[in-house]
């Protein structure tokens, strides 16, 4: 199952790895996507640090870990084709994996009443 | 309209920065605030700063500042595509990296800059670059000036005279743009021609543009003259004093915390090493005596360091050895003309004193250092 952050990041945990990207509604209001800069394989992360950042045709954005560990692999896709966060942001255009230590993080339902609530 | 004041207010000025809530009536809502300073570090330090450290919930700033001569490349690009550097370091003029995305610019004090802060909500690039223009024409109301959809403010519909990057961050925003008044022409569009060739990256590309000065449209468009008319405006728009308070970039009791983010922009880390990964892949000629040689050189850069390398030059010219510690040697290091210089000049002193092999290195070495 995948949960959200109020930062409009999901996570999806499989066998203590978490899958990290970003919600349709981040790369909507982000626009075309040119550069994604993402970690090395092996860094540490602790909560809120900042991982990396999106660059679209709006602005360099930075990107917030959702929760503490340790990055495992990073989308290499992305390098040639950053436009994939855009078309496919739950599938093919994940950004990292990393090990998980998840704590209360939202549901897609509750995600979704969170954004109707900032639409505001 | 400029206020030389506030500097002997160092606590208030804090306050102001810090906990909006604390007093100061006529600034709420806002503050228009100018750097001291010429230089671009710590300028850019400035803009970090106040990025991270003022809650801009019920207020915006304008922050105004000037360079003394120097590139400013995006987040995301890769100087040696961008900018000639041996041009730079002739003419004595820095190199830095911003923090947000977009292409690059030439800077000089013949240059302003304008950054927009508010938080991530009240982001909108296009109402700032339309309260410049309004501004201009407010000054000179027979300006041909406007805005383009890629956000670049254009005179005559022709010349670019400003453009535009900006960052997203937890909760606030900053929108920047240049103004070009009264900038050296000439310098800009040799600076920003990339000579290096063979480089393949897919670092963010710049999107080059014919670039005019106001000045150069009506001499009496000066620098203060065009700050003084957009912080006017700015006021106006926001319903705040219409006062410009200095700030000094190099002051830690306003700034805490500022010397290290001046400090960490000028690392070749951030400068170079955050460069995406690239590869060099050219060709060039030596004349040597009586022949011309042709050199092959192929290599891949990750974080401004040469992860892998590949020499070829005509059999037996330099001894195979030799050169398989060259790249040996050349494999880890920085992509950087210095530090191909010490190692060269380090593997030459374990050479026997020959003349002749000497002098092959040393073009060979000369040329090396010449795609960096």
């Amino acid at each position: 199952a995948r949960k959200f952050t109020d930062k409009h990041e999901w996570i999806s945990v499989e066998n203590g790895i978490g899958t990290v990207g970003i919600s349709n509604f981040a790369q909507e209001a982000l626009g075309d996507i040119v550069y994604c800069s993402l970690p090395e394989v092996g860094t540490k992360l602790n909560k809120h640090d900042e991982f990396g950042a999106l660059e679209s045709v709006k602005a360099a954005s930075e990107l917030y870990c959702p929760f503490s560990g340790e990055v495992t692999e990073i989308n290499a896709a992305l390098a040639d084709n950053p436009g994939l966060v855009n078309k496919s942001c739950y599938q093919d255009g994940w950004l990292i994996k990393m090990t998980a230590e998840l704590d209360d993080l939202m549901n897609e339902d509750a995600y979704e009443k969170y954004i109707k609530s900032i639409e505001d | 309209m400029v206020l030389q004041s506030s500097l002997k207010n160092c606590r208030q000025l804090s306050c102001i920065l810090r906990t909006p809530k604390a007093g100061f009536r006529s600034t709420s809502g806002g503050l228009i605030i100018q750097s001291v300073s010429n230089d671009v570090y710590q300028n850019l330090a400035v803009e970090d700063w106040i990025h991270d450290h003022m809650n801009l919930e019920n207020r915006q700033v304008l922050f105004l500042w000037r360079n003394s001569p120097a590139v400013v490349i995006g987040r995301h690009q890769n100087p040696w595509q961008e900018c000639n550097f041996g041009l730079l370091r002739q003419k004595n003029i820095k190199l830095a990296r911003r923090r947000s995305g977009g292409g690059t610019v030439y800077h000089d004090l013949g240059n302003i800059n304008l950054t927009f802060f508010t938080t991530r909500k009240k982001y909108e690039r296009m109402e700032n670059l339309k309260l410049v223009v309004k501004a201009l024409k407010a000054l000179r109301p027979e300006l041909d000036v406007c805005v383009t959809d890629r956000y670049d403010i254009l005179l005559d519909r022709q010349y670019k005279i400003s453009g535009t990057a900006a960052k997203l961050g937890r909760t606030t925003a900053y929108h920047h743009c240049t103004l070009l008044c009264n900038a050296d022409k000439l310098v800009l569009s040799s600076v920003l021609k990339s000579p290096y060739k063979g480089l393949k990256s897919n670092a963010t590309p710049s999107v080059p543009a014919s670039v005019k000065n106001l000045f150069e449209e009506d001499p009496s468009l000066t620098c203060e003259v065009l700050l003084d008319a957009i912080a006017e405006e700015y006021a106006t728009q926001h319903h705040i004093d219409h006062r410009i308070t200095l700030i000094n970039p190099a002051d830690e009791t306003v700034l805490p915390g500022i010397g290290n983010k001046t400090k960490e922009l000028q690392t070749w880390e951030w400068v170079y090493g955050k460069t995406p990964k690239f590869s060099v892949s050219t060709c060039f000629n030596m004349a040597y005596k009586d022949s011309v040689l042709d050199v092959k050189v192929d290599m891949d850069v990750k974080h401004g360091r040469i992860e892998a390398c590949n020499v070829h030059l005509p059999e037996h010219w330099l001894p195979p050895a030799l050169c398989s510690e060259l790249v040996k040697s050349l494999t880890g290091s920085k992509f950087c003309p210095k530090e191909t210089t010490t190692l060269a000049t380090a593997l030459l002193r374990v050479c026997p004193q020959d003349d002749e092999l000497h002098s092959r290195w040393n073009l060979l070495c000369e040329n090396m250092i010449m795609l960096m």
